[in-house]
């Protein structure tokens, strides 16, 4: 079926174009994005069950963005007056009070051209299986209690496995004198949430499900529940990894999570305007082997990420960031765009309507390679598969890479030998663990559970992955 | 709009229901050096609301959440609320008793001057100590005035209106050769421009020391000491091991009255939680369920005294007199800076990201900068990470006596880890 677009935001939108209109008087570019998205958060375990209309991109509000003498201003708000005239003359009162503080403390504007404003049309109601408001949660809370008892059952390490799902119906409504953008699309997570005690010491990890589509997507949990169990039984029973340097096999997940950290967050172009990126200085030049391809993008897979347009009415797009080891370019937000005199690929994204654009990665894979999972294990002489994760951290300044990863098997002279290390730090210069990958699976998976922050703040969704990698990493 | 919903919940098949109505003003200024890129406003209400219905004949107590939207019609209210009690009756949980209105002193009403406090913070990062090699980068400033009201169905109906702030600071150091970045994150009630200034002054430092680092030592195992915000994540991991959810859930095996490192030969943690720290952004006469806030010492010498948490789970757990903490205070510890910093140890003042695993207490962080003190040599260093369990570190840990705060945390100025794994790259 398809997700049918907000008949709130149909309401809505006259007002919003006479809002424009208003502003218009007084700005040289308006536009406006109204959200009003619903969906729902539920989980069970041992001891708690939950349920509420809230999850991370659940909203309806408005913000409008205006510009004049070179800069731009917001005014985010969820209470929309029905006096159009009302409301314009109070969105310029408080800017003003803005613009008075900046007068009294002597301060520059950072000076930036006008967006240009070509008319775009788009409706776009993207097909789904179920929508989150037709969702059974009393027949979802039984199965999710039931994948939560079965983990439980599985082994007596357990002492608990909250079984979580999020689904959400976006709707967004862009709007300039010009635009008239209207997307609706569905999209859904499920995890697995496995925690384990052995001799005093908890550890736990995290199996899950995630796409851009409805609740039917969380029957595939059922086969992560003992997959889940299994990893946390060998966590328990695992050591801390030798510091040192080991050649690796990364796991679809941590292959993502590389991509991620590595050549996500390091492209971002807005870091390059206020030169906070090293990746600007390497456009052309080669940041890993051969081997190394990777896209950016909300067409790049269908995932959680995969919108039609992003939150500045930019169509999105699928940008080749890296083609055989040279890095070709990066992903910028509109007005990084004018500012570096660039085109903007569609990947202006907000937290909510009350947080500001930044550049924000989508979806990021890296390219499949030629070789199969089997070989590129029996090539190991001494070192790790790694699999699951738990977090990482960019630093696009030095391209300094973090990754926590949930655990690793020892492999030696190509063969597992059932030792575990966990947890196991992995650290490095980008362009040295991208340099070392020597293989490339042929298959590849892309993962949207959770959230990606920019920083330490403004959290969105976003899904990477790509196939199984063979490179050189430190490990701690 | 709020006394809409409680007509309507009171005219519901609801048991029982808790509102949330908070109205916040925020002004935002966005600066690449000290040229503003961006400025925001927000203005805007969020209502909260969470219905109860009891089950099982009142042996199951049922629960669903939800915003409702300032935009809703009244029907279109009756219709949101009708949905929460029909999710409700999905979510059975054991019976347990909403707050209900106690005694307690509400603090002073204060007048919030948003535009005020963001114009603080506009002037103060313009009188930072910058030179031509260390200075800002960009700096985002985020500054709140937030109104609250709570309303419950046992009869607590409390507003108060707080301040909240925040800056991001990032700061670039250069010499000939190259140019490096350190980030830094504050939160607070309202602009405290000297702190501010002397922190932001201290990472300047930072910056100096980051470009003339070495790579960190293969040190196999060494005493890490944390003199920065990071320390924090440390006793966040104590405030989790002591909150009734995790208790209950069989997460934390803590006891009250029974210590929890019982070989520990270094200073033990004594942990209050305060219902107010100097401009706290977390200073609240009730927490978000309505329950009173006030001072009580939650761990006293690694022994538990009382579980924190929300109503529910303490419930469970029989714990009367307690609530959701907010703003904590740790003891400081036997040793003065000087006992803190001998011998031979690690000082880590940057990481790329600190985290403590709240259920397994693994620690890991990239290292940014350190200061690894070989006797008499002092040697800045980047790269590599420190890893282990705070399981392990709670038997050997040393606290200084000097304290310091950041936001909602009052805690030792200077923590000390031994035998930390930490992996060099020299």
């Amino acid at each position: 079926m398809k997700a049918k677009f907000s008949s709130y935001l149909e309401k809505l939108a006259p007002s919003l174009k006479k809002l424009i209109d208003a502003l218009s008087s007084d700005y040289d570019y308006v536009s406006v994005l109204a959200s009003d998205s619903k969906g729902f958060s539920i989980q069970a375990s041992q001891k708690s069950k939950a349920i509420t209309g809230e999850n991370m991109t659940t909203e309806r509000g408005c913000v409008v963005r205006v510009y004049k003498d070179g800069l731009y201003s917001e005014y985010s708000f969820n209470k929309p007056d029905v006096d159009v005239q009302a409301m314009a003359a109070k969105l310029k009162t408080i800017l003003d009070d803005q613009i008075e503080i900046l007068k009294r403390t002597g301060t520059e504007i950072f000076d930036t051209a006008k967006l240009e404003d070509e008319p775009i049309e788009v409706f776009t109601e993207m097909e789904t299986d179920v929508m989150p408001e037709d969702v059974d949660l009393g027949a979802l809370m039984k199965k999710l209690q039931s994948y939560s008892d079965k983990a439980v059952s599985l082994k007596e390490f357990m002492i608990d496995a909250p079984v979580s799902a999020k689904s959400t119906h976006v709707c967004k409504l862009f709007l300039t004198k010009n635009r008239d953008m209207r997307q609706s699309y569905v999209y859904t997570e499920g995890s697995v949430l496995a925690i384990g005690m052995k001799n005093g010491r908890n550890t736990m990890t995290v199996e899950g499900v995630s796409g851009r589509t409805g609740a039917g997507i969380l029957d595939g949990l059922e086969e992560k529940v003992e997959i889940a169990v299994n990893a946390v039984g060998d966590m328990l029973s695992a050591s801390p990894v030798v510091p040192g340097e080991y050649e690796i096999i990364t796991s679809p997940e941590v292959t993502g999570l590389i991509a991620h950290e590595a050549f996500g967050h390091g492209v971002e172009m807005d870091m390059f305007v206020k030169k906070r990126a090293l990746g600007a200085e390497y456009i052309d030049k080669r940041v890993g082997s051969d081997l190394v391809s990777m896209h950016e993008g909300a067409n790049c897979v269908v995932d959680v990420a995969s919108y039609a347009f992003d939150d500045e009415g930019t169509l999105a797009g699928d940008v080749t960031e890296i083609d055989h080891g040279i890095l070709k370019t990066g992903v910028c937000d509109a007005l990084a765009a004018l500012r570096l005199g660039t085109k903007p690929t569609g990947n202006g994204k907000r937290e909510n309507f009350e947080h500001k654009v930044y550049t924000r990665m989508t979806n990021t894979m890296f390219d499949s390679g030629s070789d199969s999972k089997d070989d590129m294990i029996a090539s190991v002489k001494k070192g790790y598969y790694l699999e699951g994760m738990f977090s990482g951290m960019e630093d696009p300044k030095h391209w300094g890479i973090q990754c926590i990863v949930a655990r690793g098997r020892e492999i030696i002279d190509g063969k597992f030998t059932g030792k575990v290390v966990a947890p196991v730090v992995m650290t490095g210069y980008v362009p040295d663990l991208l340099g070392s990958v020597s293989m490339v699976s042929t298959d590849r998976e892309s993962f949207g559970n959770g959230g990606c922050g920019k920083g330490h703040k403004e959290w969105v969704k976003v899904s990477d992955g790509g196939p199984y990698l063979k490179a050189v990493a430190r490990l701690g | 709009m709020t006394d809409k919903i409680i007509e309507i919940l009171k005219a519901s098949s609801a048991d029982g229901f808790e509102i949330t109505d908070t109205v916040t003003l925020g002004y935002e200024f966005y600066f690449i050096k000290h040229k503003l890129d961006q400025n925001r406003v927000r203005d805007v209400e969020h209502i909260n609301v969470k219905v109860y219905k009891k089950l099982d004949d009142g042996k199951m107590l049922g629960s669903a959440s939800g915003e409702i939207y300032p935009t809703l019609s009244e029907e279109e209210i009756k219709d949101e609320i009708d949905k929460l009690i029909g999710r409700a009756e999905n979510v059975k949980n054991p019976f347990y008793e909403l707050n209900k209105p106690g005694d307690f002193e509400a603090s002073k009403e204060s007048n919030v001057d948003v535009s005020k406090i963001a114009e603080n913070f506009v002037a103060a990062m313009k009188e930072l100590p910058e030179t031509d090699t260390e200075y800002i980068n960009s700096y985002e400033i985020f500054a709140e005035k937030n109104k609250r009201r709570f309303v419950n169905s046992e009869g607590i109906d409390i507003t108060f209106e707080y301040p909240s702030s925040m800056v991001e600071v990032v700061v670039n150091a250069k010499d000939d050769d190259h140019e490096i970045e350190l980030y830094r994150m504050y939160k607070a009630g309202t602009c405290d421009k000297e702190n501010l200034k002397k922190d932001i002054s201290e990472v300047l430092k930072y910056g100096k020391d980051k470009l003339i680092a070495k790579p960190t030592p293969k040190l196999s195992k060494a005493a890490v000491v944390f003199p920065t915000s990071d320390a924090v994540q440390i006793y966040s991991w104590f405030v989790e091991k002591c909150n009734a959810g995790f208790i209950y859930s069989k997460y934390s095996d803590w006891e009250i009255g029974k210590d929890v490192a019982p070989k520990a030969k270094g200073d033990k943690v004594t942990l209050k939680s305060v219902r107010n720290l100097p401009n706290s952004s977390r200073n609240f006469d009730v927490d978000e369920e309505g329950a009173a806030i006030y001072d009580m010492t939650v761990l006293e010498n690694n022994v538990p005294q009382t579980f924190f948490g929300g109503r529910r789970f303490r419930y469970y757990l029989d714990i009367k007199n307690s609530y959701l903490a907010y703003n904590f205070d740790v003891t400081g510890g036997s040793k003065t800076a000087e006992e803190i910093r001998s011998g031979k140890y690690l000082e880590i003042v940057e990481f790329s990201d600190f985290e403590v695993d709240s259920i397994s207490g693994d620690i890991a962080g990239e290292i940014r900068l350190g200061y690894y003190h070989d006797g008499d040599k002092v040697t800045p260093v980047s790269g590599g990470s420190i890893s282990g369990c705070m399981e392990n570190f709670i038997n050997e840990m040393y606290m200084s006596k000097e304290k310091r705060q950041y936001d909602n945390f009052n805690i030792p100025a200077l923590t000390r880890l031994e035998n930390v794994i930490v992996t060099g790259v020299e």
